[in-house]
């Protein structure tokens, strides 16, 4: 790794503030997410539908923030409509009972759909800047929430129960625990968080466009999995995914001598770590033992 | 136990409602969307010719997800072996002469989705690795893989855009049928017996039987002599193989060479396409077109100014929606018995 930061600064000029500005910008958003993932896991409902969420919070957020000049307003949209998001997969998955992965998909559809529409409305809208927070309060709330998550589950009575309901629905249910309610809970949290990861996505662009979350919610699921569904090493594989995306963004069209590694494999590689891990060649698959169950 | 109760009844609505709002917010008037649909998409040569062309892949993308969700997996991967299957069949169709390189270019990317699909079955069954988690890593493999050899080793020199060169004529899949603006592709055919087969293959063969069981119940399957397993991890391969099928079909019959991100989210469609079918393979008849008709409609819409994002609220209401009927049928069946 310092060979590569060497080079980096003998051939390129880069310094490494510059990477470390870059990493926290690519991957606060993902640490967002992923933890947003992580309680919706944890409790037992699977959530692909993360991308769609976020998707969801990046459009309200760049939208009301540019309509209303306001970026508490804007802020506040964002994260309600990720919460709304979130409350429908709750409805759809414990109310239903539709399938987790169905209803996930569905809703990403519903974003992707609904997103693209209102950009394509709003179009003047789209293009004047919105009223945003600055972006260094997004990044203090990732590490914040990765702290605060991780006191939950340690050691107190909320976080126990949700970790409760997702190993084991049934025996918690027998312990009188209220699965349906404890998700629910969880879920608004997921929302809470998913809603800021797309927020600061917006703020990062200065604006919404089209599918801009471009896949960021399957990478930052796939640090949840990394992670083992665990707070801090889930923080550890966002970021570290998220130094390898802003590497790659470096990189782009520069000559490094021998270095001459394309940029999809940097885009590719969490995919590719994720996939040897669930191969089971980095340590055995810790999932939480209750996923998807009723 | 009602057959309909009033969550279901509620949620439809509110699908509807949502769908209406859509419309409304795109600044359509519902009735005026309907009439372009019957007159431009429905009732003319040319919008057959586009719902056809459109329902190949998803005949077949429907019965790769059919058949892995019948031994109970969820193949979202089927859009990653479409695109792993149409490369492969591409570099077939471009370098070996022209008579015996259709079905060498169809059989290269049966093999290739097959290959794409192999590994899922094998960490599922091994490994406890969710299917959707690894079909997901690999499907964004796919496309940057694909994008990488596109823009690269497979590029056309003479395209400005990540591409293939064109196959040759001869490569081509013939059309049957050319009148006037109606094209009916030899494509079309083989995705319907491929349907045909699906169903024969699942309803009537031992291994069809072997497979619905697995789905119903591993453990029950495994105690009957079922090599739960060797089920699984072959029937997630030919899932891949069927959608490999489509990526080649897509090549030598339509698209007629290779690009980057080739597959416009097929992914989605075809699990849609699968769980409308419901129970039955043949299902997928009626449900890869009603996907097929509803794409050319969203795409005539958006001629007249509609986004299109528009279709994919349709089909996330759509599947939504039928998730939340089928599964209440399930259940009163099981509250019967």
């Amino acid at each position: 790794m310092d060979q590569i930061l060497n080079l980096l600064a003998s051939t390129s000029g880069i310094s490494v503030t510059t990477l470390i500005l870059s990493t926290l910008a690519y991957s606060s958003p993902l640490i967002l997410c992923a933890l947003g993932g992580l309680f919706s896991e944890r409790s037992g409902v699977i959530n692909i539908g993360l991308e769609g969420k976020m998707l969801a919070a990046a459009c309200a957020t760049a939208f009301v923030g540019a309509a209303s000049q306001n970026a508490v307003v804007g802020l506040s949209a964002g994260i309600g409509i990720a919460i709304v998001l979130s409350l429908l997969h709750w409805i759809l998955t414990q109310v239903y009972q539709i399938d987790h992965i169905i209803s996930g998909m569905g809703i990403n559809a519903l974003a992707l759909g609904g997103t693209s529409l209102v950009s394509k409305t709003f179009v003047e809208l789209g293009g004047k800047d919105a009223a945003i927070f600055p972006r260094e309060i997004y990044y203090l709330a990732a590490w914040v929430a990765a702290a605060g998550i991780w006191y939950l589950f340690r050691s107190t009575r909320p976080g126990l129960r949700i970790f409760a309901v997702g190993n084991d629905p049934d025996k918690s249910r027998q312990m009188g625990l209220k699965p349906l309610r404890i998700r629910l809970q969880s879920l608004l949290m997921t929302g809470v968080l998913t809603g800021l990861a797309g927020a600061l996505i917006a703020t990062n662009a200065g604006r919404f466009s089209d599918e801009m979350t471009s896949g960021r919610g399957y990478i930052a699921l796939a640090a949840l999995i990394l992670g083992g569904w665990k707070p801090w090493p889930t923080l550890l594989a966002a970021l570290a995914f998220g130094f390898f995306g802003s590497l790659q963004l470096i990189l782009q069209g520069r000559d490094l001598g021998g270095l001459a590694v394309p940029g999809e494999f940097w885009q590719a590689l969490p995919y590719l770590i994720t996939l040897i891990a669930l191969a089971g060649m980095l340590g055995k698959n810790r999932a939480p033992a209750g996923l998807g169950q009723p | 136990m009602k057959l309909l109760g009033w969550r279901q009844i509620l949620l439809a609505l509110a699908g509807f409602g949502l769908i209406v709002a859509a419309l409304l917010i795109a600044g359509a008037v519902p009735a005026e969307a309907i009439q372009t649909v019957v007159e431009r998409a429905l009732t003319r040569p040319a919008g057959w010719r586009n719902i056809i062309k459109e329902a190949t892949p998803l005949l077949l993308l429907g019965c790769s997800v059919f058949i892995a969700l019948k031994v109970g997996l969820f193949n979202i991967g089927a859009d990653g072996q479409f695109v792993i299957g149409a490369v492969c069949s591409a570099v077939v169709a471009l370098n070996v002469p022209a008579p015996i390189n259709i079905p060498l270019a169809i059989l290269a990317g049966i093999v290739g989705g097959c290959l794409w699909a192999y590994p899922v079955g094998l960490i599922k069954a091994y490994r406890g690795g969710h299917e959707v988690i690894t079909t997901i890593m690999l499907n964004n493999i796919a496309g940057f893989l694909t994008f990488y050899l596109v823009s690269g080793a497979l590029k056309d020199p003479n395209s400005q855009q990540p591409s293939t060169a064109y196959i040759s004529d001869l490569s081509k899949l013939p059309n049957i049928i050319e009148s006037g603006p109606l094209r009916i592709n030899i494509a079309i055919i083989i995705a319907f017996f491929v349907v045909i087969a699906t169903w024969f293959f699942l309803k009537k063969t031992t291994v069809g039987y072997e497979i619905a069981a697995t789905g119903e119940n591993p453990n029950v399957a495994k105690f009957s002599g079922i090599n739960v397993n060797r089920i699984m991890i072959r029937t997630m391969t030919a899932s891949g193989g069927i959608a490999g099928l489509a990526g080649a079909l897509q090549v030598l019959a339509y698209e007629h060479r290779f690009y980057g991100n080739f597959s416009p989210g097929y992914g989605f469609d075809a699990l849609g396409v699968a769980l409308l079918a419901g129970g039955n393979p043949l299902g997928i008849l009626a449900s890869g077109t009603l996907f097929a008709t509803i794409a050319e409609s969203t795409n005539v819409l958006s001629r007249t100014g509609v986004p299109k994002g528009l279709s994919f609220i349709l089909l996330g209401v759509l599947v939504i929606v039928f998730a939340a009927f089928r599964y209440r049928k399930e259940a009163n069946r099981g509250s019967d018995s």
